[in-house]
């Protein structure tokens, strides 16, 4: 199933629980409490950047916006985001989504519209305090645009709800590092995009489902300490003891980068002469391992507070944090998790991915492992040469 | 024929050169000491200085190599590092001229040993800084301001006031060094004073003639950005106060002949600063603009602790770092203010946070002031993103609009 195909299956389930009365909220920055929205009985939705969208955006946005920027903005000129009651866009995280927001507003001033404004540089504990402050107006914000107030019995059942769906997509990231044949990196990117789209029973259902068979598998080949191991250390952000990998026929690949769509990822692989998504053992994708490695939630202090802690806690983007965080944790993946390759992504026109490739290049060519730059957009348009550049890849790793 | 320019130069011009002189012998000599630190252009000057860290700017260096007309040489160095074209140029010439010092001698700077950034003026400062940290070693400290959605709340303040106070721990750490209070009050009263001088010379420009066109403001900005907190530029700002306010008097204007009065949004164009002087044959003059307006406060205190209150306020409300509509209020009270006829945006493609909302911004500027706009497009140190013959198309038909 391509991205586009998924978002139009996405959409359709929308539109159903939105006539059935379920109330929908979006949002388009990945770290962002989906605890604190399901307490106000709303739905989070992720808004995804749609793949067959093409530009409706010049009457307000020039073109050296970022293309995912563009993206989700040319969605809303054309209607296509009519099920959501209200829009969370995030601050302090991109000078493109900062200011798309504010045009955004004037654009649309009928939508119900809500800025969740992040700390940058890693302060601590002014950082927690600050975004629990953030989170915490924005719960009265929904509760006076929107009508519902927060309550802690359905934040009780949210964080229950969503622990189970990191809890289970960790375990098969890590479990995918000892094993990657164990499930497809395809399929694990389509359980995550299911849930942070539609996070409902069904989606949880279908995470937990993969779980099941990958922990029968891990079981049966004796790795299911290892992996609950890895798992934790992946939580940890601290990746200091070698693993031994099942072998496989594929060299064994990390997807570093932005806001780029895990599934675009996994299937620009399969479709590769001589490629397959099983080459893809690890990925340090907004929408994917940044995200679902995320603290459970801890219901014993204030909630705002140990909100803001598991958000910043987890695997942060560019602008958030500075960049030695990050190389030192891909240090220790490349010198402990056995890997052949590592492709960047960058998004067009972002500034982040395209600040930092130069950096992450450097870093995995300083260890001895080949790089390879992949700058894209969300309309995946020059398809074709993306992946002749990876077939390319590929065949270097193979005869290396 | 008179061989006699449109434009008048300034005399306080010359003191330029001298300052900037100044300001490279400092910057070369804190180095070798082991005193220097990048800073960004909206970063709290006053602490470093007064814990005796020297500030440099990388954003003033790379003015100057656009205005050298060398920007796409020196942006090709950072390409071939792996950047890619569509980053900020000032970034790239920064990231560019530190990996091959020799190929830029009047835009190079000194060697770091710490890099200060702070956020209010655009997010990509701290990746920025980061590239360059990898180069040098320098510690990267970011001042964190998160962008303002409308007044200042106390849970903002109080975060960005912890993040003040983690500098001047970090400072004293890396420097060696501490915040004296006496010394610090000196500081913000030459920053204040400055400021005061340099602001009271922008609004002489209310006056008809305007005895300042923009050029004119780019070229004398620069000491109020560098070296605010010093007694020399105190003396530059009055020497510049008294000129512009003795044109004013004469109704002498910078614009020999002033027929229309244009207000500029966005950083100019360092490497086409003539493009204001060939307006100004046609009578064109721009007594305001956003750029230089930045600086709405002073920071004034009596202590430590009222001076950091001042810093915290002064250094979160800074025009960039206020949403779409204050960046509108303030186009609009400048129009007003100023009494001009037209406005010319310039989308500057490296700088996203000045330029996204530009289109909108646009609509609305001209509905509320009743007078119409132009957006050109280009960047503020890469001439290969500007072409000159469609500005002057668009900028024409605009002045037909208004004469």
């Amino acid at each position: 199933m391509t991205s586009g195909e998924v978002s139009e299956q996405s959409e359709r389930l929308l539109k159903q629980l939105s006539e059935s009365g379920q109330r929908l909220i979006g949002y388009f920055y990945p770290h962002i409490p989906l605890e604190l929205l399901m307490a106000h009985d709303f739905m989070p939705v992720l808004v995804w950047a749609d793949s067959t969208v093409s530009g409706a955006y010049e009457g307000s946005l020039q073109t050296f916006a970022c293309s995912f920027a563009r993206n989700i903005f040319s969605q809303r000129v054309r209607d296509q985001l009519s099920v959501l009651s209200g829009f969370i866009f995030p601050g302090n995280t991109c000078d493109s989504l900062q200011n798309v927001g504010d045009i955004w507003r004037v654009r649309f001033p009928n939508d119900i519209f809500f800025r969740l404004t992040y700390p940058a540089g890693g302060a601590g504990r002014a950082a927690v305090k600050f975004l629990a402050e953030e989170l915490r107006i924005l719960s009265k914000g929904i509760e006076l645009k929107l009508g519902t107030g927060f309550s802690r019995e359905e934040l009780r059942r949210s964080a229950d709800f969503v622990g189970r769906f990191r809890w289970a997509v960790q375990f098969i990231y890590a479990a995918r590092l000892i094993n990657p044949d164990v499930v497809s990196y395809s399929e694990l990117a389509k359980a995550v995009r299911g849930f942070l789209s539609v996070p409902s029973l069904d989606s949880l259902a279908t995470a937990e489902a993969l779980l099941s068979k990958v922990q029968k598998d891990m079981d049966a080949q004796g790795h299911t300490d290892s992996v609950e191991k890895l798992s934790a250390s992946l939580l940890e952000r601290k990746i200091e003891t070698p693993i031994t990998p099942e072998e496989t026929d594929s060299p064994r690949i990390v997807v570093l980068g932005g806001m780029v769509e895990p599934t675009d990822i996994a299937q620009l692989m399969e479709s590769t002469p001589g490629g397959s998504d099983s080459a893809i053992v690890f990925d340090m994708l907004s929408f994917g391992f940044k995200t679902v490695f995320t603290d459970p939630l801890s219901l014993d202090g204030d909630p705002f507070e140990e909100m803001a802690r598991a958000t910043l806690k987890a695997h942060l983007e560019p602008t958030q944090e500075g960049l030695q965080k990050r190389l030192d944790f891909l240090k220790g993946m490349l010198s402990n998790l056995s890997i052949d390759g590592v492709i960047v992504c960058e998004q067009s026109f972002c500034d982040p991915d395209q600040f930092e490739a130069p950096s992450l290049e450097n870093s995995v060519t300083d260890s001895g492992i080949p790089a390879l730059r992949l700058p894209m957009d969300p309309e995946m348009s020059d398809k074709s040469r993306l992946s002749l550049r990876v077939q390319s890849f590929l065949e270097t790793l193979a005869s290396g | 024929m008179s061989d006699e320019k449109p434009y008048r130069r300034l005399e306080t011009q010359a003191l330029l050169q001298q300052i900037a002189f100044r300001h490279g012998l400092e910057a070369m000599n804190a180095s070798e000491e082991g005193n220097l630190a990048w800073v960004t252009s909206g970063f709290p000057v006053e602490i470093p200085f007064a814990m005796n860290v020297f500030p440099t700017y990388p954003e003033q260096a790379g003015a100057i190599i656009g205005a050298q007309k060398i920007g796409p040489e020196v942006c090709g160095y950072a390409e071939d590092m792996g950047y890619t074209q569509e980053l900020c140029s000032y970034a790239m010439v920064s990231i560019g001229s530190t990996d091959r010092p020799d190929d830029v001698p009047m835009g190079s700077l000194p060697t770091p040993q710490a890099l200060l950034a702070c956020n209010n003026i655009c997010g990509t400062v701290l990746k920025w800084y980061d590239g360059i940290s990898q180069m040098t070693g320098a510690p990267v400290y970011l001042l964190d301001t998160p962008p303002l959605e409308g007044d200042q709340t106390p849970h903002h303040r109080e975060y960005v006031r912890s993040g003040v106070e983690r500098l001047v721990e970090f400072l004293s750490t890396t420097f060696q060094t501490s915040l004296e209070e006496e010394r610090f009050r000196e500081v913000s009263e030459l920053s204040s004073k400055a400021i005061h001088l340099w602001t009271s010379a922008l609004k002489e420009c209310q006056k008809s003639p305007s005895p300042l066109n923009c050029a004119d403001r780019f070229l004398t900005m620069a000491p109020v950005v560098s070296s605010r907190g010093t007694e020399h530029c105190v003396e530059f700002y009055e020497a510049l106060l008294e000129e512009v306010q003795d044109r004013a008097k004469q109704g002498i204007g910078a614009v020999r002949e002033e027929k229309v009065r244009l207000l500029w949004d966005n950083i100019p164009p360092w490497f086409a600063l003539r493009f204001f002087n060939k307006l100004a044959a046609k009578g064109v003059v721009f007594p305001a603009d956003t750029y230089t307006h930045a600086w709405s406060g002073a920071v004034e205190g009596t202590d430590t602790r009222s001076i950091l209150d001042a810093i915290v306020d002064i250094y979160s409300n800074v025009y960039l770092n206020k949403g779409l509509d204050a960046k509108v209020d303030k186009m609009c009270q400048l129009i007003k203010d100023f009494d001009l006829d037209a406005f010319v945006m310039f989308s500057v493609r490296s700088c996203k946070r000045y330029s996204l909302g530009q289109y909108v911004s646009k609509e609305i500027v001209t509905e509320r002031t009743g007078i119409p706009g132009v957006v050109i497009e280009g960047d503020m140190v890469d001439s290969r993103l500007f072409n000159e013959a469609q500005i002057e198309t668009r900028i024409e038909a605009l002045l037909e609009m208004v004469t």
